[in-house]
C-alpha cells in the first residue's frame, strides 16, 4: 500500500482518538462534579458512564472515516489539489492520468500530513473539565448542597430505625435520633458463617442464631425496650448505647420503644424477624435403578454414585446395607454400615460420594437380597438433621428354584423350596403395576402369571398348616411362631430342660382350679383311640379362632391368585393386602399368647362374691373448668371498638390499650404465616395502639384487615334476652286448655 | 262575613274601620261647622261623606265574594314522574294547574281551591295522605323501577347465627353481581344475574363479631364497577353462657359428648349420672361443685336448661314432676328429654308428645347432605307442639310450649356419631338449634319495635315500647325526653314518634337504665330508591284506588272589583268639594 493512504489512515485514526479523548474529558469533568456534590464514588461513576455515552452519541467520533478525512485534507492542504480521494480508490480502476496524480498526492501527503492536526477542541474540553472540578470543589467547601449529599450518601436511609412520638403534641420537639444502629447476627458455629453485621432491622437468619442489637442515641433516653410478640424486653445499657441479645428460635415481629428526657414515649415501626430452618441434607443417587437383578454368573457389583448436599455443611454420611437371607416368613436380616470410598470431610456443603458394592464381599448367595440406602447428617446443634435416601434393591436371582414344572406323570406337584412371602408378593405386584407402561404386554402377562403362581405357592404353604390335602410335603411337625426361626432348635431343648422347674402358665389349667387331665378324658373318650384323618379341619395345628382366620386368609389368597392369573394385578392387590393383614394377625395372636404368661389376676375373696353390698361405694365428684378456646377474642373486641371509633361514638381510651396489645400478638401469629396479607394490618394496629396512627383511614384499614383475618363465627348455643308479655302468656294459657 | 262576602284584608278590618270612623267624625264636625244651621244641607253632606268614607274603607279592605266552581284541576308531580306523561296530561286537560310535590313542604293551601287532582310519579308520602281526604284524587302509578323491589333481612341477630337477606331484583343488568359486604367491604356472599327479569335472591352471611354494623348490598357489573350500593344496618348481639343440668340414669356416650361440647363452649354444666342406688356421679364444668339432689324451685331457677334421659324423667314421682312443670311454666325453664324407647312407648299424658312409628331408621339432613340415625318414630301433630328444623328436616325434633317454658325432644339417635365422623359443624348446628329454642331467656324489661321500615332525616320515626313497668321515660338524642302514648286496651304497650336529625345510628333509651337501648339507623334519601318507590307506589295505589272521580265543587272567595267603590268615592268626594263652592255663590 502506498504511504499516502497509510498516512491518510493514520490521520483519520488520530482524529477519531482526539474526538474520543474530548468526550472522555467532558465526561470526567461531569463525573467529578457529581462526585463532589454527592460524595459518593458510585454516583460519580454512574455520571461518568451516562455522560460519556451521551457525548459519544452526540459527537459520533466513529464517523471520521477515510472519506471524511480525505475531504478534510482536500480542504486544508492546498497541495492535495482535491485529489486525496484518489488514494481511496483501487489503483487499477483508475486511468493513467489519475494514477499519476494519485502517486503525486501520495508523495505530498506523506510529507505534509504529519504537520496537519485534525480539528479538535481538546483544550476547550480540558478547560471545561478543570472548570467543573473547580465548581465541584467550591461546592464541597461551601457545603452548599449538604442535604443532597445526605440523601445520596446514605444508603441505609431506609433501613434506619425511625421513631415517632406516641403523643402527637410533642412532635415538634427534638426526637432523639439513632446515631449508631448495629445489628449483629451471630450464626451458630456449625454454619461457619461467623458474625454478620447488618443495618436492616428486618432480619433473616437461620434458627439458632443469636441476634444482637446495639442502639446509640444522640440524646439522653431512658427505658429502651423491645416489644416482641407481646413480650417486652428491656435493652441493657452500655457505655454509650443500649444492647440486647436474643436467640432466634421462631419467626416474629418486633419494634423498639424508648422515652426521652421529658418522659415522652417514642416507638419505631414494626420489623420482621424471620427464622429460616436448617434443612436436612439432600441425597441424590445417580444412575441406579431401584431394582437391580443379577444372575449367579454375573459379576455382582453395583457402582453407587451419589451427591449429597446440605445448606450449611455435612457432618457424616454412610450407606446402610441390609442383606436378607432365607425365604418365606423365616427370613433373616443382616445389617451393615458401609462407608463411602471418599472420606467425608465435615462441613462440606456438597459431597460427591461413591461406593462399589460387591455382593460377593457381602457374602450374598443365590436368592439373597440386598437393600441399601444412604443416611446423611448435617451439623445442626443440638440435634443433627438426618436424611435418608430411598431404598434400593439388589437381588441375586435364584434361577434354580424359579423354574416350576408340572410333571404330568407324577400326580404330585413339586413344591419349590422358595416361595415369596405375602409382603414380597405385594411389593412385586406393585412394581409390576408401575412397570406396566414400560414393558410388553406379553412380559406383563407372564409376570402376572408368575406372581399368580407365587401366590398359589404361598396359599398352599399356609394350607399345610390348616391340614389341607396338599400336593406338597407333609405339614411340618412344629410351627415356628418366631419370625426368626433359626434359634428354634435350642429353644425347644431349653423348654424341656425348664419344664421340670417352671410353673406352667401356658395351659388352660393355669391356676390348677380343676384337677389336671380329667377334663381331657371327659371331652372325648375315644380321643386316644382314634386317629381322626377324615376331617381336615380337625387336623390343624392352630387353635379354633386362628383356624377360621387362616381359612379366611386362604380364600382371600384364592381371589388374589385369580386376579393375577387373569392379568389384573391391580384388582388383586386389595386381596393381597387383606391376606397380609390376616397373616400378620395370626402371627401376632401367637405372640400375644406368649405375652399372657405374665398375667396373674388378684385372688377373689370368696366371701365377698355376689353379696351386692355397696356400702363402700361413694358418690363421685369431678370438677373441671374448661378453658374457652377463643384464640381471637381480643381481635373481636378490637373490631367492635374500631366500629365505634369510625362511627365517632367513642375515642381511644387507656383501657383500650391492653386489648389492642393482645390483639396485636394474636394477629402477629397470623402475620407470621401470611405476612403479605396481615403485616400492614399489624403495623396499623400498632400505630393505633401507640398513638401514631389514630386516624379514620387507619381505623378503617385495620378493621377491614381484622375482619378478613377472623375465622367464621362458630355456632354455639346460648341464652338470649326475651320479653314476656302478659297478653302472650294469657294467650298461651288459653291454648293449653284446648291441648 | 255576611252571606258569602268577606274581605281579603281581614286582619286590617278593625284599624281601617276605626280610622274610617275618625275621618267620618271629622267630616261630620266640619259639615256641622260649615252648614251653619242649614240642616238639610248638613244631613245631605253627612250622608255623602259617609258614602265617600265607606267606599274608601271598602276599597282598602278588598272585599271578596264566595263562588262555587267545579273545574279547577291540578296535576301533582311527585318524584319519578316522566315528562311525557306530564306533557300529555297538560295537553288533554286544558288549563290544568301544575303543582310540584315536596314532602318537606305542605301543599295544603293549594289544594283548597282545587276540584280535582291527578298525581303522577311515585306518589305521596303516606303521612300526606290525609291532605287529600276531601279532594277527589286520581293516582296514575309509575312503572316499577329497576333494582331491589323487595327486601327482608334480620336486622337484629345473635352472633353465630346467619344474616339472611332475601328479596327480589327487578330487571338486573345481565352479568351483574349482587354482593353482601361487611362494614369494611369484605365480600361475604354474592350471586350473579343471568337474565333480565324479576329475580328472587337469597344471600347468607355469618357475621364474625358482635356490635352495630352497617353492612352493604352492592350491585356490581361484570367487570367490578359499582352500580348501586345500599346500606344494611344490623345489630349483632352475643349469646350469654347457659347453665345446664344434665340428669342421667346411667352414663351414655350421647351425654358424654353433649356435655363436652357444652363445657368447651364455656357453659356451666352440671352432670348427675346415677352409679347405683342412691349413689351418683357428679361432674361440674365451669362452675363450683354444689351437688343437686332435690329439684325444688329454688334449685331449678338457677338453670336455663335441664337435659334428662327419658328413664330419669319418666320415673320421677308426681311431686317431683310437678315441681319441674311449675318451674317450666312459671320461670321459663327449658327441658330436653333425651329419647329412648321408653319415651316413645309412653302415653302422651306422661311424655308430653305423641309419636307414631314410621320405621325410618336414617334421615338425610338436606342442608348438609349427610345421613343421621334416628329412632323409627316421628312426631304426631299436636296443638302445642312446634317442630324444630334440624339441618332442613322438620320432623326430627319438636318442642311443646308449657307456660313460659318449653319441653323438647328429638327422634335423633346417637348424635355423637356425627361428631365422631368429623362433622363437628353439623353436630354443633343441631344442638345449637335445639338448645337455643328451649333455653330459658334472660328477662328483658323493655321490648322495642318500629313501624317505620326506612327512617329518614326529618321524617317521622314511629316506635313502640312494651314493658311491664308502669312508669318510665324514653329519652332520645341528647337525652331529650320523648313523649310516649300508652295504648288504652293494651296497657303494656306504648308508642311514640321522633323526627331524627342525624344520618346513621340513632338511639332511644330509657332514663336511668343503660341496658335498655334501641338503636335505629337513619337512611340517606337516596338509599333503597327502588324499594322506596315500590312501597310508595303500592301505598298510593291502595289509597287512591277509586279510579276517576267526579269533580268536587269548591267554594272560593273571588275578589269584587273595587272600581265601583272607587267611582262612588270620587263622586261623593267631588260632591263634598263642590257643594261649599255652590252655596257660597
Amino acid at each position: 500500500m502506498e504511504s499516502g493512504k497509510i498516512h491518510l489512515m493514520k490521520f483519520s485514526r488520530r482524529w477519531q482518538l482526539l474526538s474520543y479523548a474530548e468526550s472522555v474529558l467532558y465526561a470526567l469533568g461531569i463525573a467529578i462534579l457529581f462526585y463532589f456534590i454527592t460524595k459518593n464514588v458510585l454516583f460519580g461513576l454512574l455520571a461518568f458512564v451516562v455522560s460519556l455515552s451521551v457525548l459519544l452519541v452526540i459527537k459520533k467520533p466513529w464517523k471520521y472515516n477515510l472519506n471524511t478525512t480525505s475531504a478534510y485534507v482536500d480542504a486544508h492542504i492546498a497541495e492535495a489539489s482535491f485529489s486525496s480521494g484518489l488514494l481511496l480508490q483501487p489503483e487499477n480502476s483508475l486511468s493513467n492520468l489519475a494514477k499519476l496524480q494519485r502517486f503525486k498526492i501520495s508523495e505530498v501527503l506523506s510529507k505534509t500530513l504529519s504537520t496537519l492536526t485534525p480539528p479538535n477542541k481538546i483544550k476547550q474540553a480540558f478547560m471545561v473539565m478543570l472548570g467543573l472540578m473547580a465548581i465541584g470543589l467550591a461546592i464541597q467547601k461551601s457545603e452548599l448542597l449538604k442535604d443532597v449529599e445526605h440523601v445520596f450518601n446514605n444508603p441505609e436511609n431506609e433501613q434506619a430505625i425511625q421513631f415517632t412520638a406516641t403523643d402527637s403534641v410533642v412532635n415538634r420537639r427534638i426526637i432523639p435520633i439513632i446515631t449508631k444502629q448495629e445489628i449483629k447476627i451471630i450464626y451458630p458455629s456449625y454454619t461457619r458463617k461467623g458474625i454478620s453485621n447488618t443495618n436492616d432491622p428486618n432480619i433473616e437468619a437461620v434458627v439458632g442464631a443469636r441476634i444482637q442489637w446495639i442502639l446509640e442515641f444522640d440524646n439522653e433516653v431512658s427505658s429502651v425496650q423491645m416489644e416482641q410478640m407481646g413480650e417486652v424486653i428491656t435493652l441493657q445499657k452500655r457505655k454509650n448505647g443500649y444492647q440486647l441479645e436474643q436467640l432466634l428460635s421462631e419467626s416474629g415481629f418486633y419494634n423498639f420503644k424508648f422515652k426521652n428526657e421529658e418522659g415522652v414515649e417514642f416507638t419505631s415501626d414494626l420489623f420482621s424477624m424471620e427464622a429460616i430452618p436448617d434443612n436436612p441434607p439432600e441425597i441424590e443417587i445417580l444412575g441406579l435403578e431401584q431394582y437391580t437383578y443379577f444372575d449367579f454368573s454375573d459379576s455382582k457389583k453395583i457402582q453407587l454414585q451419589s451427591s449429597i448436599t446440605d445448606d450449611y455443611g455435612l457432618n457424616d454420611a454412610y450407606i446402610i446395607a441390609t442383606v436378607s437371607k432365607g425365604s418365606g416368613e423365616s427370613v433373616k436380616f443382616r445389617e451393615e454400615k458401609l462407608n463411602f470410598k471418599e472420606s467425608i470431610t465435615k462441613g462440606q456443603k456438597v459431597i460427591k460420594a461413591s461406593k462399589k458394592l460387591d455382593l460377593d464381599a457381602l457374602k450374598m448367595e443365590v436368592g439373597d437380597e440386598l437393600y441399601f440406602y444412604i443416611e446423611a447428617f448435617d451439623e445442626k446443634k443440638p440435634k443433627r438433621n438426618v436424611a435418608r435416601s430411598e431404598t434400593y434393591f439388589a437381588v441375586i436371582k435364584d434361577t434354580v428354584t424359579e423354574e416350576f414344572g408340572v410333571e404330568g406323570t407324577l400326580g404330585v406337584d413339586q413344591m419349590p423350596d422358595y416361595f415369596r412371602s405375602q409382603r414380597q408378593l405385594i411389593i412385586d405386584t406393585e412394581k409390576l403395576i408401575k412397570d406396566k407402561p414400560s414393558i410388553t404386554l406379553k412380559e406383563f402377562k407372564s409376570r402376572s402369571n408368575e406372581l399368580g403362581f407365587d401366590q398359589k405357592a404361598l396359599r398352599l404353604k399356609y394350607g399345610q398348616f390348616m391340614g389341607d390335602e396338599s400336593e406338597m410335603e407333609e405339614a411340618p411337625s412344629v410351627i415356628e411362631t418366631d419370625e426368626v426361626g433359626e434359634d428354634h432348635d435350642h429353644t425347644e431343648d431349653q423348654e424341656n430342660i425348664l419344664k421340670e422347674y417352671s410353673h406352667d402358665h401356658d395351659g388352660d389349667n393355669e391356676h390348677n382350679l380343676v384337677p389336671a387331665q380329667e377334663a381331657d378324658k371327659e371331652e372325648d373318650p375315644l380321643h386316644e383311640y382314634l386317629h381322626n384323618h377324615d376331617d381336615p379341619e380337625e387336623s390343624t395345628l392352630f387353635e379354633e379362632t386362628l383356624k377360621t382366620k387362616l381359612r379366611k386368609a386362604l380364600s382371600i389368597m384364592w381371589d388374589a391368585e385369580l386376579h393375577l392369573r387373569l392379568y389384573e394385578p391391580r384388582k388383586s392387590l386389595p386381596f393381597q393386602y387383606d391376606a397380609l393383614k390376616l397373616i400378620q394377625e395370626i402371627k401376632n395372636s401367637a405372640r400375644i399368647y406368649v405375652h399372657r404368661i405374665g398375667f396373674d389376676p388378684p385372688p377373689i375373696k370368696e366371701e365377698n362374691r355376689l353379696t351386692g353390698s355397696i356400702k363402700d361405694i361413694d358418690n363421685y365428684r369431678k370438677n373441671e373448668t374448661k378453658e374457652l378456646d377463643r384464640p381471637y377474642k381480643a381481635m373481636e373486641k378490637v373490631v367492635s371498638r374500631l366500629e365505634q371509633f369510625i362511627q365517632q361514638e367513642s375515642d381511644f381510651t387507656e383501657q383500650d390499650k391492653v386489648v389492642f396489645t393482645t390483639a396485636g400478638s394474636e394477629l402477629a401469629q397470623l402475620a407470621i404465616d401470611n405476612p403479605g396479607k396481615y403485616l400492614q394490618v399489624l403495623q396499623g394496629l400498632k400505630e393505633i395502639e401507640n398513638n401514631t396512627g389514630r386516624i379514620m383511614d387507619n381505623y378503617k384499614f385495620v378493621q377491614k384487615g381484622l375482619l378478613s383475618a377472623l375465622p367464621k363465627a362458630a355456632q354455639i348455643p346460648g341464652a338470649q334476652e326475651g320479653y314476656t308479655d302478659e297478653i302472650n302468656l294469657l294467650f298461651l294459657k288459653q291454648l293449653e286448655v284446648y291441648d | 262575613m255576611i252571606d258569602g262576602y268577606s274581605f281579603l284584608q281581614k286582619e286590617l278590618l278593625i284599624p281601617i274601620v276605626l280610622g274610617g270612623l275618625v275621618v267620618l267624625g271629622c267630616f261630620v264636625w266640619k259639615e256641622w261647622k260649615t252648614s251653619k244651621g242649614n240642616s238639610k244641607q248638613f244631613v245631605l253632606n253627612t250622608i255623602v261623606s259617609f258614602i265617600a268614607i265607606f267606599s274608601m274603607v271598602i276599597t282598602f279592605l278588598e272585599p271578596t265574594k264566595e263562588v262555587e266552581i267545579n273545574d279547577r284541576q291540578a296535576l301533582l308531580l311527585t318524584e319519578g314522574h316522566t315528562e311525557n306523561q306530564k306533557d300529555s296530561l297538560i295537553k288533554l286537560n286544558d288549563g290544568i294547574k301544575v303543582l310540584n310535590y315536596n314532602p318537606k313542604k305542605s301543599i295544603h293551601k293549594e289544594l283548597d281551591s282545587l276540584s280535582n287532582v291527578i298525581i303522577i310519579g311515585d306518589g305521596l308520602e303516606p303521612y300526606d295522605f290525609h291532605l287529600f281526604d276531601s279532594v277527589p284524587t286520581t293516582y296514575l302509578p309509575n312503572e316499577q323501577r329497576k333494582g331491589i323491589t323487595r327486601l327482608s333481612f334480620n336486622e337484629k341477630l345473635l352472633l353465630g347465627n346467619d344474616l339472611s337477606i332475601s328479596g327480589s331484583f327487578l330487571k338486573p343488568k345481565k352479568g351483574s353481581f349482587l354482593i353482601v359486604q361487611d362494614s369494611r367491604n369484605n365480600g361475604l356472599d354474592s350471586i350473579q344475574f343471568n337474565e333480565e327479569t324479576n329475580i328472587d335472591f337469597k344471600l347468607n352471611a355469618r357475621p364474625k363479631v358482635s356490635g352495630r354494623y352497617v353492612y352493604r348490598l352492592i350491585v356490581k357489573d361484570s367487570i367490578g364497577g359499582v352500580l348501586n350500593t345500599n346500606p344494611l344496618p344490623i345489630v349483632i348481639n352475643k349469646k350469654e353462657p347457659l347453665r345446664v343440668l344434665i340428669l342421667n340414669e346411667f352414663p351414655t356416650f350421647e351425654t358424654k359428648y353433649l356435655k363436652n361440647f357444652l363445657a368447651e363452649e364455656g357453659h356451666e354444666v352440671i352432670v348427675r349420672s346415677q352409679l347405683t342406688k342412691g349413689k351418683f356421679k357428679f361432674e361440674y364444668f365451669n362452675t363450683p361443685s354444689v351437688p343437686v339432689y332435690q329439684f325444688t324451685d329454688a334449685v331449678l331457677k338457677n338453670f336455663n336448661i335441664v337435659i334428662t334421659d327419658a328413664e330419669t324423667y319418666l320415673s320421677f314421682g308426681k311431686t317431683m314432676k310437678a315441681a319441674f312443670e311449675k318451674s317450666i311454666s312459671e320461670n321459663g325453664l327449658g327441658l330436653f328429654i333425651q329419647p329412648s324407647d321408653m319415651l316413645f312407648n309412653r302415653r302422651q299424658s306422661d311424655s308430653y308428645f305423641n309419636f307414631k312409628r314410621d320405621a325410618i331408621k336414617a334421615q338425610k339432613l338436606t342442608a348438609y347432605f349427610s345421613d343421621v340415625e334416628k329412632y323409627p318414630f316421628s312426631f304426631e301433630e299436636q296443638l302445642l307442639v312446634e317442630p324444630i328444623a334440624l339441618g332442613g328436616v322438620t320432623n326430627m325434633a319438636g318442642y311443646k310450649q308449657h307456660g313460659k317454658g318449653k319441653i323438647a325432644t328429638t327422634t335423633l339417635l346417637n348424635s355423637y356419631e356425627i361428631l365422631l365422623n368429623g362433622n363437628n359443624e353439623i353436630y354443633s348446628s343441631i344442638w345449637t338449634t335445639i338448645l337455643d329454642k328451649i333455653a330459658k331467656k334472660h328477662n328483658q324489661v323493655f321490648e322495642w319495635g318500629t313501624t317505620t321500615p326506612l327512617p329518614k332525616i326529618d321524617e317521622s320515626f314511629k316506635f313502640t315500647v312494651r314493658s311491664n313497668i308502669e312508669v318510665f321515660n324514653v329519652l332520645g338524642e341528647n337525652n331529650i325526653p320523648v313523649a310516649i302514648a300508652q295504648k288504652p286496651i293494651l296497657p303494656n304497650q306504648y308508642s311514640g314518634t321522633v323526627y331524627p336529625k342525624r344520618k346513621g345510628w340513632n338511639e332511644l333509651h330509657i332514663e336511668n337504665d343503660s341496658t335498655s337501648k334501641f338503636s335505629y339507623y337513619v337512611f340517606d334519601d337516596s338509599d333503597w330508591s327502588a324499594l322506596n318507590s315500590v312501597k310508595s307506589i303500592d301505598a298510593n295505589k291502595k289509597r287512591f284506588s277509586k279510579g276517576f272521580q267526579k269533580n268536587r265543587t269548591v267554594i272560593i272567595n273571588r275578589p269584587i272589583s273595587p272600581i265601583l267603590f272607587y267611582i262612588l268615592f270620587l263622586l261623593s268626594i267631588g260632591w263634598l268639594w263642590l257643594t261649599p263652592k255652590l252655596t257660597q255663590e
